[in-house]
């Protein structure tokens, strides 16, 4: 391996850089025809498979950057400056015709959202398809680049071009058969040819294994040289479109391809339009393979899977990866190189560990204090060092014999909430009986993937749906009794935080009479004390106040984000509600958001009850944590306890898929 | 190791920190001017040529219904047969039609006719078919079924079909009210389906449960932030079904079933007109036009409007 990996490196020293971009400048143009620099003097390198990550926040021009190679920058953008080499050809200038032939065949892209980017009345399998009949693609043989060619090399001889021939779905039961027949030729029976026979049927997946491999994987399975390479010659010859098609989506992780294939888009979860929409990038086997942020709208645990995927694919067919990403942790794990972008510049580049441990530019050393997963990462380290946590921590941690002691606030007691399916006949159980209390200025955390029903637990704690069965009860009372006043009363100490800073406020609302509708609801002062009161929740949340006769559509996700905590707090509430409140927002953002709320906390001595997918944000925020799987309460402990000694595998997938969660961090 | 493992062009580079000043975390630009979604919409329309020439059209067009006696000294229902189908002449620039009357002071008059009902249409209409279509969105369920086959049906009758049975009917009455009755009852359904649509996005929308949770009633949230939500498309359709509602006054008065004959109307003149149109076509040609100006500029200040409010349906 080591070996492997030198050897790599001095081909990639040889071939020289795959992507060379240099002094790279990007202007848009505005309405009113003033030009806005996007990208300046932007310069990195790509080294054939190799992984390179550009981190930087939303409006960094890191994106802009990556469009730019691939000649897809949007509406009036252009390069006004500097040059991007691809293999040694010039892409500035080029024409949207030359692009159409390089991108598919020479560079891929795996685009930000699942959701929008797969065609919805099309079956999957045909836009797959449509990548390999726009780029001319051989669908019957593997194309390998030199790199994986060489390595792959080694350890067997790889002849001529017909080697790379698929197995097609057609000849796979005649090739198992010959196997069968082989195998027991030379003499394995009984259990380890059943064991051999079932892991090829696992491997030799029609459209995508390939003749050599199958002759390879016979070969170390017992059956002599020659044997083993008839049999792969005689039974594989080359797959069909369909097979080919299977075999891309089986590559990229979906299960049942072939059945898969004929679905349509609705019919898949976001991970797994992720997983098509990487299969349709490498489809035509590209050098370079653009990922733009490709699993930030994913959970982590799909994230962790998904990128593990990518990067053994990646690395078997010897494709170069640009990784975009806003997660410093994240782009550390996956790259070899870091290339951090700040303004429309490059602040900081190089080996991406030495960055993490040592970043020299402020920006850089923001960014690695900021990101949740490697906050978590260093409190570990510090246990470890047997150093105290506490500077370490913006959330002060109540302790667990205080929150033993102190008085609870909240009870959920065995909620349950069906709900109906359509056309289905029995009741889905978003929730299944779950019990937790939340105790006076303290926070709870509520973690799971999407669809675990941990928002519906949020919503039916602010009475916003009713349970099925269990009750909520608010400082011992049940709030499903709640009407008229007492309603109006328990809303006044119970305020939420929603997840979409672009949704929860109304944009037909300038900000003050955003923040101002609470006191209106309630009643509360006269029109001269409502506009101080304002003053006062701007100034909390450490916004000016100049931004009251502003509107939503101007301000960013995270100044919405406190604008709606500011309104949470308009009515002195003991309770919040954060659903999700710092999953749509840039680390540095969702840090600075983190840290209002810790400080609230200790200075009103609030209650939080945060529903988040991200273990690492918990461990920020958190004194207690309930997991939740499907429905179900899985675990519950301190947080603590949670992430040094988590009891449920499931809890160990979540703390696993936490990126970055391996790297070895300085600690200074 | 590293030095080993590190490729050209990828040594560690840090940019001079003067070349890119840190700022505060997600920093307020205070600079930036203050917009909301309506100043947003008027800075587009402010811009747009085809929004100021069709404003300006509908100013001139609504001084001229609001004082006729501005433009002209006659009275449009003074003919003397004597001028029958008359040249034009000092004083009479359009001529004479058939009855003998002044073309242009009829030209004049009958814009306030034609205004007054495409106007009083269109808000009778706007509001038939935000509350409709507003309650049908909101409540859903069974009043939704209700009112949106109550929609279907209305949608189903030809409007102007419709409009001439129910417009016979009620032969004697001869006020303008009558027509725009008519008109109301069977046009409203567009704008039903457009809010419903409109209110059922809005609805779903997270600041409504933010405001729920807030202690806002559901009525509150559907007056405060429902319907300002929804009122964009609903305008649209109500500037651009203007112009059809003063076109189907013209078709139905020329049809004989709108405005009784004593009312100066451009539909009724060119009703009138047609009996002469192979011995002095200008007779025809005069409210005609006077009809076409008024019906495009409210179609081009429907489609500016819809520009400014619906980026998204934008041609480029």
């Amino acid at each position: 391996m080591e070996n492997n990996e030198s050897k790599l490196v001095t081909m990639q020293k040889e071939q020289g850089p795959l992507l060379e971009v240099k002094d790279l400048a990007i202007d848009f143009t505005t309405d009113d025809k003033r030009a806005v620099h996007a990208v300046r003097d932007v310069s990195f390198s790509v080294y054939p498979g190799q992984w390179v990550a550009i981190v930087g926040e939303s409006g960094s021009g890191k994106s802009t950057s990556a469009m730019s190679v691939l000649g897809l920058l949007p509406g009036t953008g252009h390069v006004v400056g500097g040059s991007i080499k691809l293999d040694g050809q010039e892409l500035v200038g080029l024409k949207q015709k030359d692009f159409d032939k390089l991108r598919g065949t020479k560079m891929g892209l795996v685009p930000q959202d699942p959701m929008s980017n797969l065609n919805p009345v099309w079956r999957i399998g045909t836009q797959v398809k449509e990548a390999l009949v726009a780029n001319n693609m051989d669908v019957a043989h593997e194309k390998r680049s030199k790199l994986a060619k060489a390595l792959a090399g080694d350890e067997v001889a790889v002849k001529g071009n017909d080697d790379e021939t698929f197995i097609s779905s057609t000849e796979l039961p005649a090739l198992l058969d010959a196997t069968k027949a082989a195998i027991a030729e030379v003499g394995i029976t009984g259990e380890a040819a059943e064991r051999s026979l079932a892991y090829f049927k696992e491997e030799w997946v029609p459209g995508s294994e390939t003749r050599w491999r199958v002759a390879d994987d016979l070969i170390k399975a017992g059956v002599k040289d020659d044997t083993a390479w008839d049999i792969a010659k005689k039974h594989v010859t080359g797959s069909t479109m369909d097979d080919r098609i299977a075999g891309l989506l089986s590559e990229a992780g979906l299960p049942d391809a072939a059945t898969r294939a004929r679905q349509f888009p609705h019919e898949f979860s976001g991970g797994m339009r992720q997983r098509a929409l990487i299969a349709i990038g490498l489809a035509c086997r590209p050098d370079l393979l653009i990922a733009d942020e490709p699993t930030s709208a994913l959970d982590v645990t799909v994230q962790k899977k998904i990128l593990d995927h990518l990067h053994m694919l990646t690395d078997s067919l010897g494709t170069a990866v640009l990784f975009i990403t806003h997660d410093l942790g994240l782009a550390a794990e996956r790259a070899q190189h870091i290339v951090v972008m700040y303004k429309g510049q490059v602040v900081e580049s190089g080996p991406s560990l030495e960055v993490l441990q040592h970043p020299q530019h402020p920006y850089t050393k923001r960014l690695v204090a900021a990101a949740p997963s490697l906050a978590s990462q260093r409190i570990i380290s510090a246990k470890e060092h047997g150093e105290s946590t506490d500077a370490l921590l913006e959330h002060h941690v109540v302790g667990e014999q205080k929150l033993e002691a102190s008085e609870t606030i909240i009870t959920v007691d065995h909620l349950t909430k069906e709900f109906k399916l359509p056309r289905k006949k029995e009741m889905f159980k978003a929730v299944d009986d779950i019990s937790f209390s939340v105790k006076r200025g303290s926070t709870l955390a509520i973690v799971g993937e999407s669809g675990s029903g941990k928002s519906t637990v949020a919503n039916m704690v602010l009475k916003l749906l009713e349970p099925t069965s269990g009750t909520v009860t608010y400082e011992g009372k049940d709030i499903s009794g709640f009407k008229g006043k007492e309603l109006l009363d328990f809303r006044r100490h119970v305020q939420p935080v929603f997840q979409n800073p672009y949704g929860s406020l109304d944009p037909m609302y300038s900000i003050y009479r955003s923040i101002e509708e609470p006191l209106r609801i309630h009643g509360i002062g006269d029109k001269k004390s409502r506009v101080k009161r304002v003053r006062e929740l701007l100034d909390m949340v450490e916004l000016p106040e100049s931004v009251m006769t502003r509107y939503p559509n101007e301000l960013s996700g995270g100044q919405r984000q406190r604008i709606a905590i500011a309104r949470a707090m308009a009515l002195d509430p003991d309770v919040i509600v954060c659903d999700e409140a710092v999953s749509a927002l840039d680390v540095l953002v969702q840090d600075q958001v983190l840290r209002l709320l810790n400080d609230l906390q200790v200075e009103k001595g609030l209650s939080y009850l945060f529903i988040t997918h991200d273990l690492a944000v918990v461990r920020q925020i958190a004194d207690e944590v309930v997991v939740m799987q499907k429905g179900k309460l899985v675990e519950h402990a301190t947080t603590d306890e949670v992430f040094d000694h988590p009891r449920k595998q499931y809890t160990r997938d979540l703390l696993d898929a936490i990126p970055g969660g391996k790297l070895q961090l300085g600690l200074d | 190791m590293t030095d080993m493992t590190t490729l050209p062009g990828q040594e560690r580079y840090i940019a001079p920190l003067d070349e890119t000043p840190l700022q505060d975390v997600d920093k307020l630009d205070e600079t930036a001017p203050a917009s909301s979604m309506w100043a947003d919409a008027w800075r587009t329309l402010r811009r747009n040529p085809m929004f100021i020439i069709s404003g300006l059209l509908i100013i001139f067009i609504i001084i001229v219904a609001l004082f006729p006696s501005l433009f002209t000294k006659q009275n449009p229902n003074y003919c003397t047969l004597e001028n029958s189908l008359g040249p034009a002449s000092a004083g009479h620039p359009m001529g004479f039609d058939f009855q003998g009357c002044d073309v242009y002071t009829r030209v004049v008059y009958g814009t306030r006719t034609s205004l007054s009902v495409g106007l009083c249409a269109t808000i009778l209409v706007v509001l038939i078919g935000t509350i409709i279509g507003g309650f049908a969105g909101f409540f859903g369920g069974w009043l939704d079924s209700l009112l949106s086959r109550l929609t279907d049906i209305f949608l189903a009758l030809p409007i102007l079909l419709g409009a001439i049975v129910v417009l016979q009917m009620f032969k004697t009455n001869s006020s303008i009210w009558k027509i725009v009755f008519v008109m109301a009852l069977f046009g409203w359904t567009s704008t039903a389906r457009i809010a419903r649509g409109a209110v059922m996005e809005a609805k779903n929308l997270e600041f409504n449960t933010a405001s729920t949770a807030l202690g806002s009633s559901p009525m509150r949230n559907l007056f405060r932030h429902i319907l300002p939500n929804s009122l964009a498309p609903i305008i649209v359709v109500g500037t651009t079904s203007l112009a059809t509602y003063i076109v189907l006054e013209a078709t139905l008065s020329f049809l004989g079933v709108g405005l009784p004959s004593t009312t100066v109307s451009w539909g009724g003149d060119i009703s009138q007109a047609q009996t002469s149109l192979m011995t002095n076509p200008m007779v025809l040609f005069y409210p005609s036009a006077a009809l076409a100006i008024t019906v495009l500029s409210f179609i081009m200040m429907g489609d500016a409007v819809k520009d400014a409010l619906d980026p998204k349906s934008r041609s480029l």
